[in-house]
């Protein structure tokens, strides 16, 4: 069943073209990468997808309901749960009020202005904490915390909303390689049971071809391969610019 | 025609002084990242240096020209000595902190210079050769005029070739955009800031000497300059010399062609042009997308009061309940002002703390609270409760409108959105007699019956302020205050979890506007009267310092602020004459001492202790 | 060329390194692997004085320049290359080299312009184009570049690799070897194991803020249990 479904999406800045007529989709369940050259268009075509960035053509579907160009929150509340390259937490509250924050919103209790929020769906935050290894760093400062942990409290957050999609922005980047393999096999564990649609990129190719069920391949704002990880590796074009020899990247 | 040809040049003269301030000013925030509120104390010393300077040397252009020059010369050198002894050792501080020492700086320098030139306006004696006109058409247009006029793209042109074509500018642009990188290539960083704080200091004392011979050195040259130089800087563009330039030539000219049209609106054109410009263009007219500045420290949690604080709380309350038992009237008036201060104080931190949005023009919201219940005694013969009901609903109404403007913006923009408004208001209010009495206010709004007896006034002023004050708090630790959070911490996540950024901070906005307006509700009848200093920069200035001086990012910040303010100054005004001078070098020694503020301070050093 | 005694450094109050000790010979490519919040990066900025650690020594060419502001310490002859390429994002190419520039080095052939086009023949190409206009490989390069006009004898690279393509990675990797061949000496932060390996003669395993491992980079290689314990690969 797809679950996202991105059809001719373009996008230019100041008369440049970033993504030029991107189409693909993610069914519910699956892992789909996105890899690409810096600047091939990933990000753009991330943010168009999550409402950050409006196209300039071409549609989003979501379970067939098309919400090309809503705002991120409107986005948000359809089921669709994100995490950033440059992780964004709210440094200001520890890291179970951050989830607690996402589970407020998801609640509509944000325009309480009488009972205290933080005894507010204490333990279903600590539910979203406690299977990714966090539940012992609740009462932390989000703003003091390693990067690695960073990431894996924007994944509890972007579960809160019980998602039917998830975008992760390079979900690994400064984590240790067993620490990025463990949190991507959970991802792929919550996938599979709740039928998640998962779209993700990736610069680590251990991690995109081994979690990956599908890749695509950006370059230049256009889709050059789509496949499975042998296909890709096979591909001459994607080796050409992206994947190089292979000899500082784990021989993929 | 030629009438109106004269009056823009007269406009683009004007504008040719405004520039070479804006400019120093622009040049300074650009590289160190200080909003340099003593920026108008320099020009202001610098209109003074150049008359003691140009009245002993002969009477020629050449000896004017010498007299500018050397006066340029002297701010540079103060601007240096000030960088070296205050500003070096404030680069790391919050951007707020920052503009509250200088703020203080502009205190020191009031009191100083006049003990040295004494309060009498300082007009210069205009030789022969400066009073000449030359002919336009049928008019006459002053010969100095011209040489302005001229001024004001030659120091452009200056500039620009010293920041493209020069090392010493590439190293001024690379350090705007990441001066720790431009150490680590080996640049000395403070003598780039020096140099960079001296030539800005420099173009402000220019510009001081050069508008001398239009007008005279006087001790009201510090603030009204800050405030035009900071629309100019605003509406160009942060950081953008072309945009200074040219936001000077837009307001110069609509302002020498409104005194011809509508000589009544003189006063806001500056502030509607900055309110229009950044309305439509947020990042003023040549301003690239601001860059974040990095590595700023992340803000403290947010936790329920310690037991000691809440006991320490209830205790100052229990004192304040009885306060009228022991003490006189005049300590009870002083208690009352403190009062009203505390509930100004935490309606202004409830934005600009949690809600992220700091305002230089919070006196609108205090002043139309004020007005609003003055006219609602006045005009509509309302009982003192209902006009003290009136009071927040009209501020907050006025905010909630205005808000929308506001809360697309943020930092030092959203600020200067929020004093252009106080701006329009405070003229308004000045302006519009036949409503507000113009600057004679609105007298003889004492209370009357019960509360005419100064223990009942007072006790209804405790009740308010403290139940308002207490209300902001408990917003604060709900729900509503966790989003608002959360939508200063980072506006992308808070989006992405479904948060409506823009109507929290707009609802917090108008939260803090009644408040404030309750504020001055209680003010008016405390006084018994309302004038346009209620919404003057000097109460906007107040509700700051005394925010800043608690600690913006503590929940306990605006009590202690209040508190400590309030003391400070009434106790200065009793015992010495230049209280300003005093006040300046508290304000710039506490600064120095608690860069998080008074309650900042005593927190970290409580954590420290428990930890 | 560079010997490390006993760093203490701290954020506030979190004592992010503790007694940090190595040394590093002339000519070497040394690389720091760890984690993200290990403290690879908090060594860097103690090393070139960015942060002022509270404890220890650094030796750097015989001087003790522990507590120097950065600008001597860059002078003294260490680059530093930051983690997030923190190119002058108005400033040209050209411009962003101008900065850079130092005098060259008694007895030590200088970096210019020309040497450096040619090691990354992409900066070349748009020498006039504002860093802020280039993609995240070139903006790397050109750190790199900037970094070398002050003719360092010491080069700090920063998680060079991090979120880079692997063909650009690649590309890194020849210039690495390239200052190496030029006689530079290396320090590496990295997390991009397959990376390092490929050019560090030496390695040091740093967790929470010690070095819990060091050793040729062969023999990291060889010691399957060393890099199973601290490293997972």
């Amino acid at each position: 069943m797809t679950v996202l479904a991105a059809e001719g999406l373009r996008r230019s800045f100041a008369g440049v073209a970033a993504v030029r007529g991107v189409s693909f989709a993610v069914a519910a369940g699956e892992m789909l990468a996105l890899i690409g050259p810096n600047g091939a268009g990933k990000s753009t075509c991330f943010n168009m997808l999550s409402g950050q960035l409006r196209p300039d053509g071409g549609r989003v579907r979501l379970d067939g309901r098309d919400i090309t160009g809503l705002a991120p929150r409107r986005i948000w509340r359809l089921g669709v749960g994100r995490t950033f390259q440059i992780t964004a937490t709210f440094a200001s509250m520890t890291v179970r009020e951050n989830v607690q924050m996402a589970l407020l919103s998801h609640r509509h209790d944000i325009w309480r202005m009488w009972c205290a929020a933080r005894t507010r769906h204490v333990a279903a935050a600590m539910a979203l904490l406690d299977p990714l290894g966090l539940a012992a760093q609740a009462d932390v400062a989000a703003g003091v915390l390693a990067y690695g942990d960073l990431k894996r409290l924007e994944l509890a957050m972007a579960l809160a909303n019980e998602p039917r999609l998830l975008l992760m922005d390079e979900p690994t980047a400064g984590m240790a390689p067993a620490e990025r393999s463990a949190l991507m096999r959970l991802v792929r564990a919550h996938a599979a049971v709740r039928g998640i649609a998962v779209l993700f990129t990736e610069h680590d190719m251990d991690i995109v071809f081994g979690t990956a069920d599908r890749i695509l391949v950006l370059h230049q704002g256009s889709v050059i391969a789509t496949g499975d990880g042998a296909a890709i590796r096979a591909d001459a074009r994607v080796r050409e610019v992206y994947l190089g020899s292979g000899e500082t990247s784990g021989g993929h | 025609m030629t009438v109106l040809v004269v009056q823009l040049l007269t406009g683009i003269a004007g504008a040719s002084a405004l520039f070479l301030v804006a400019a120093g000013l622009t040049v300074i925030f650009g590289v160190t990242r200080v909003v340099n509120f003593s920026h108008g104390s320099l020009t202001m010393l610098g209109a003074y240096v150049a008359w003691s300077v140009v009245t002993r040397l002969p009477h020629t252009p050449a000896g004017f020209a010498l007299g500018v020059i050397l006066a340029a010369l002297a701010l540079a050198v103060l601007g240096a000595g000030l960088e070296v002894v205050l500003l070096r050792r404030l680069y790391r501080a919050p951007e707020l902190l920052q503009l509250l020492a200088t703020f203080g700086v502009v205190l020191i320098v009031q009191d100083t210079t006049q003990a040295i030139w004494g309060a009498e306006d300082l007009p210069l004696a205009r030789p022969h050769w400066m009073r000449s006109f030359v002919a336009i058409g049928t008019e006459r247009f002053p010969f100095y005029d011209l040489v302005l006029i001229a001024a004001g793209p030659l120091v452009l042109g200056a500039l620009w070739l010293l920041l493209h074509r020069t090392r010493f500018g590439t190293l001024v642009r690379a350090a705007t955009q990441d001066r720790d990188m431009v150490a680590a290539l080996g640049v000395d960083q403070r003598v780039l800031f020096t140099a960079v704080f001296a030539l800005g200091a420099g173009l402000a004392g220019l510009g001081g000497a050069l508008a001398l011979p239009d007008g005279s050195a006087n001790l009201q040259i510090d603030l009204s300059v800050i405030t035009d130089a900071f629309v100019v800087v605003v509406v160009g563009g942060l950081g953008s010399l072309p945009g200074a330039y040219l936001a000077s030539l837009l307001i110069g000219v609509l302002q020498a062609l409104g005194i011809l049209l509508i000589p009544k609106l003189t006063l806001v054109i500056a502030f509607a042009v900055m309110a229009a410009v950044l309305v439509l263009r947020p990042q003023g007219l040549l301003g690239g997308t601001a860059s974040t500045p990095r590595e700023s420290a992340a803000p403290p949690l947010v936790r329920p009061a310690a037991p000691v604080l809440r006991a320490a709380g209830l205790a100052l309350l229990a004192a304040l309940i009885a306060a009228p038992l022991v003490v006189g009237p005049f300590a009870l008036t002083v208690l009352g002002e403190a009062l009203t201060a505390l509930l100004f104080a935490a309606s202004l931190h409830f934005m600009m703390g949690p809600g992220g949005m700091p305002s230089f023009g919070h006196a609108a919201w205090f002043g139309l609270g004020a007005y609003g219940a003055a006219l609602a005694v006045h005009a509509l013969a309302w009982p003192l409760p209902a006009a003290l009901v009136a009071a927040p609903l009209v501020a907050g109404a006025a905010a909630l409108a205005f808000g929308g403007f506001v809360v697309r913006l943020s930092g030092v923009y959203l600020a200067m959105l929020t004093l252009a408004f106080a701006q329009i208001v405070w003229a308004v209010a000045l302006q519009w007699s036949d409503l507000t009495g113009g600057d004679d206010g609105i007298l003889g709004l004492w209370p009357r019956g019960i509360l005419a007896r100064p223990h009942a006034f007072y006790w209804l002023t405790l009740g308010v302020a403290v139940a308002a004050t207490l209300l902001l708090r408990r917003a604060l630790y709900a729900p509503f205050g966790y989003a608002l959070r959360g939508a200063r911490d980072s506006t992308l996540r808070a989006e992405a979890i479904g948060l409506p950024t823009a109507r929290l901070r707009l609802v917090a906005f108008a939260i803090a506007g009644a408040a404030a307006g309750l504020s001055g509700g209680l003010s008016a009848f405390a006084k018994g009267s309302v004038f346009p200093t209620y919404v003057a920069i000097g109460r906007s200035v107040d509700a700051l310092l005394m925010v800043l001086l608690g600690g913006v990012q503590t929940m306990t910040g605006p009590i202690v602020g209040a508190l400590a303010y309030t003391g400070l100054y009434d106790t200065l005004l009793l015992v010495t004459s230049a209280w300003r001078l005093v006040l300046g070098l508290a304000v710039v020694a506490l600064v120095l001492a608690f860069p998080q503020g008074i309650a900042g301070a005593a927190q970290r050093l409580w954590r420290g202790r428990m930890a | 060329m560079l010997k490390v005694e006993g760093l203490h450094s701290y954020y506030g109050r979190a004592h992010v390194l503790q007694a940090v000790g190595f040394t590093l010979g002339t000519g070497e490519v040394m690389v720091l692997l760890g984690r993200n919040g290990a403290g690879k990066s908090t060594v860097m900025k103690s090393l070139i004085g960015l942060l002022r650690p509270r404890g220890g020594r650094i030796l750097f060419r015989s001087t003790d320049v522990t507590g120097w502001e950065p600008h001597r310490i860059a002078r003294h002859g260490m680059g530093y290359v930051p983690e997030e390429r923190r190119i002058f994002a108005d400033l040209t190419v050209a411009e962003n080299l101008a900065v850079g520039r130092r005098p060259p080095r008694p007895g030590l052939p200088a970096w210019t312009e020309e040497r450096l086009f040619a090691l990354f023949p992409n900066l070349g190409r748009m020498r006039s184009r504002a860093g802020g206009r280039m993609s995240g490989g070139e903006q790397q390069m050109l750190t790199i570049a900037r970094t070398l006009m002050g003719n360092p004898l010491l080069v700090l690279l920063d998680e060079p690799s991090e979120g880079l393509s692997p063909l650009i990675v690649e590309q890194m990797a020849h210039a690495v070897r390239a200052l190496k061949g030029a006689g530079v000496t290396v320090l590496l932060a990295e997390q991009n194991f397959h990376f390092a390996a490929h050019v560090a003669d030496r390695a040091a395993v740093i967790e929470s803020g010690r070095i819990v491992w060091s050793g040729t980079m062969a023999a990291l290689l060889a010691d399957e249990a060393v890099r199973a314990a601290h490293l997972q690969v």
